[in-house]
């Protein structure tokens, strides 16, 4: 999946909206029940979301974004309202699509390029095909030398691109990402950021991206949707034009602090 | 153990930074503190029963002790008694750790057997075992079996909670992993949760070996026709002391020698367990 610079590059540039969207949201509501109330957490979410499109989620701290990430990967039933991929009904995880957590979650005891072919591994694809494309993706991420590293010998930048080179081995046609880069530091976020926005263009992967960082999101995203405060619906869905694959100029652009600024605004108007 | 964690079956060693935190020089002097204690003891022991602060009958002079030790090790009947005790801990200790094991991951794996019988085990764990022995013997006779059912009654218990414990530990977000990835609850188990509890797991199999030895001891004490408690209860009867503490030094050797076993073979089997 991980194809040649020119070929595929060139077909995501711009999202292609014609035609049905390869994710749609329908209604979906949430409500957690536990013993002592009932907690509602997705008033009404409507939302399609289109091949190739990366789109970012952000809103306030226990809004529901993990909770919708988690009905969309087929991991947490809704309450009400339907998901469908590609025109079928989701009802359990699929695999053709990829979660990644805020926490690298790597098997301690695993070395490095045996944490990225587990999925291979549960699949029960043969182990001597995926280990030149797993040292492939480990490489393009910068572990290449880390082969048969433990994670416990990595820094929490490097297990969260082993957690990254996880997910793209196994070559899913969307990435569900909730906080990836959270818990990294400034720079490695921004190598992170761009490293993702470049596998994203090179092979139209579509991605679910959640985050608590507005410009990381303007800056990643086709288009950010702002959710209100729980029970959360949709406050607002803000299309970012720059030209895709993007450098970190754009972020010197003043319509990129339009954009964030529009966002603040959504959000503001939500508590 | 599955197949798949044995065949990763590697040895590593620790990470450098925590082998190296104490430096050679320090490691020496630590030594050497260790070994002065050692020596001081043994004086001690040589020395008090001669001043007759202490009876002969009660402490022997050590080098009593070595010679009972070393006229002992001669005697052919020593070793017979010797393969009797031993075969009855190892026999508690691996039917103890076998039982545990698989008690543990069916506790673990099947939630209503474990909210009905739990109570019972706790309860059961709540007994001093020793009350059993008695029993046991007149259950199972005079024999090496008795022995190695006490050894079960004790060693079962740790592995159990510990199994238990490691694979309700497993954290939330592997599990979450693995069902994004539709595997099946085998798949599950092992490559996340038993790995994952594999440490404690082996905590509660290092217990488990102590309280087997334990187990076969106790056994031997209250009714046994051989076995290096039975050997030690007869030369107190005696009043042969300086056999009793030979004795408590070859029980002493073997205890420690086995823990060295599993602790050998836990470090080489866990070689990710971070300092
Ligand atoms: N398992 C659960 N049981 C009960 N309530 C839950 C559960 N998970 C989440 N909630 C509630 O649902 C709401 C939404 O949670 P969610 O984790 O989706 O928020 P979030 O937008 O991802 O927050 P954050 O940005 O802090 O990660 C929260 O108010 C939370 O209290
Ligand atoms: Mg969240």
């Amino acid at each position: 999946m991980i194809a040649d610079k020119g070929t595929s590059a060139k077909a995501t540039k711009t999202v292609v909206e014609a035609g049905r969207p390869l994710i749609e949201i329908q209604g979906v509501r949430k409500s957690y029940v536990t013993q002592e109330k009932t907690v509602k957490a997705l008033a009404e979410v409507n939302l399609d979301i289109h091949a190739g499109e990366f789109m970012s989620f952000v809103g306030p701290s226990g809004c529901g974004k993990s909770t919708l990430l988690n009905i969309v990967a087929g991991l947490l039933d809704a309450s009400e309202g339907t998901v469908l991929v590609g025109g079928e009904h989701l009802t359990k995880p699929r695999r053709d699509m990829g979660f990644m957590f805020q926490a690298p979650v790597l098997l301690p005891w695993r070395s490095v390029e045996r944490n990225v072919m587990m999925p291979a591994e549960v699949f029960g694809l043969p182990q001597e095909e995926i280990r030149p494309k797993a040292r492939r993706i480990l490489t393009t991420v910068g572990l290449g030398d880390f082969l048969d590293a433990l994670p416990s010998e990595l820094s929490g930048g490097m297990q969260q691109r082993a957690s990254l080179a996880r997910v793209l081995t196994y070559e899913p046609r969307v990435l569900l990402m909730d906080e990836p880069f959270g818990a990294l530091d400034e720079f490695t976020r921004e190598a992170m950021n761009l490293e993702l926005m470049r596998i994203a263009a090179e092979t139209g992967i579509t991605i679910l991206f959640v985050t608590h960082n507005i410009s990381e999101a303007v800056f990643l995203s086709h288009r950010v949707v702002v959710m209100s405060a729980r029970p959360s619906r949709v406050a607002g869905v803000v299309e970012v034009p720059f030209e895709y694959p993007r450098t970190v100029d754009v972020m010197h652009d003043p319509q990129f602090t339009d954009l964030t600024f529009q966002i603040r605004q959504l959000l503001g108007e939500s508590v | 153990m599955t197949s798949s964690t044995l065949r990763r079956f590697r040895h590593r060693r620790a990470p450098a930074s925590s082998r190296q935190q104490i430096s050679r020089a320090q490691r020496w002097k630590y030594r050497g503190a260790s070994l002065l204690i050692t020596a001081a003891i043994l004086g001690f022991w040589e020395l008090l029963p001669r001043t007759g602060l202490v009876s002969e009958i009660v402490l022997p002079p050590l080098h009593e002790v070595i010679t009972a030790l070393g006229l002992l090790l001669q005697q052919s009947t020593f070793y017979g008694h010797l393969a009797v005790t031993l075969r009855e801990i190892m026999g508690g200790f691996l039917a103890g750790t076998i039982i545990g094991l698989v008690g543990g991951i069916g506790l673990a794996v099947w939630q209503p057997v474990k909210q009905v019988t739990y109570p019972y085990v706790v309860g059961f764990q709540a007994i001093p075992k020793i009350v059993f022995a008695p029993l046991f013997i007149a259950w199972f006779g005079y024999g090496e079996g008795s022995k190695v059912v006490m050894g079960i009654a004790i060693a079962f218990f740790p592995v159990l909670i510990n199994t238990l414990v490691g694979l309700e530990s497993v954290p939330t977000d592997s599990v979450k992993l693995m069902r994004s990835l539709r595997a099946t609850s085998l798949q599950i188990f092992r490559k996340v949760s038993f790995p994952h509890a594999l440490p404690l797991i082996f905590a509660g199999i290092k217990q488990a070996l102590t309280y087997a030895v334990i187990g076969a001891l106790v056994g031997e004490f209250v009714g046994a026709s051989a076995g290096l408690g039975y050997l030690l209860d007869s030369y107190n009867y005696q009043l042969r002391i300086d056999y009793v503490f030979a004795l408590i030094v070859v029980l002493a050797a073997i205890g420690a020698a086995l823990y060295f076993i599993v602790e050998w073979l836990d470090n080489r089997l866990i070689y990710w367990r971070e300092q």
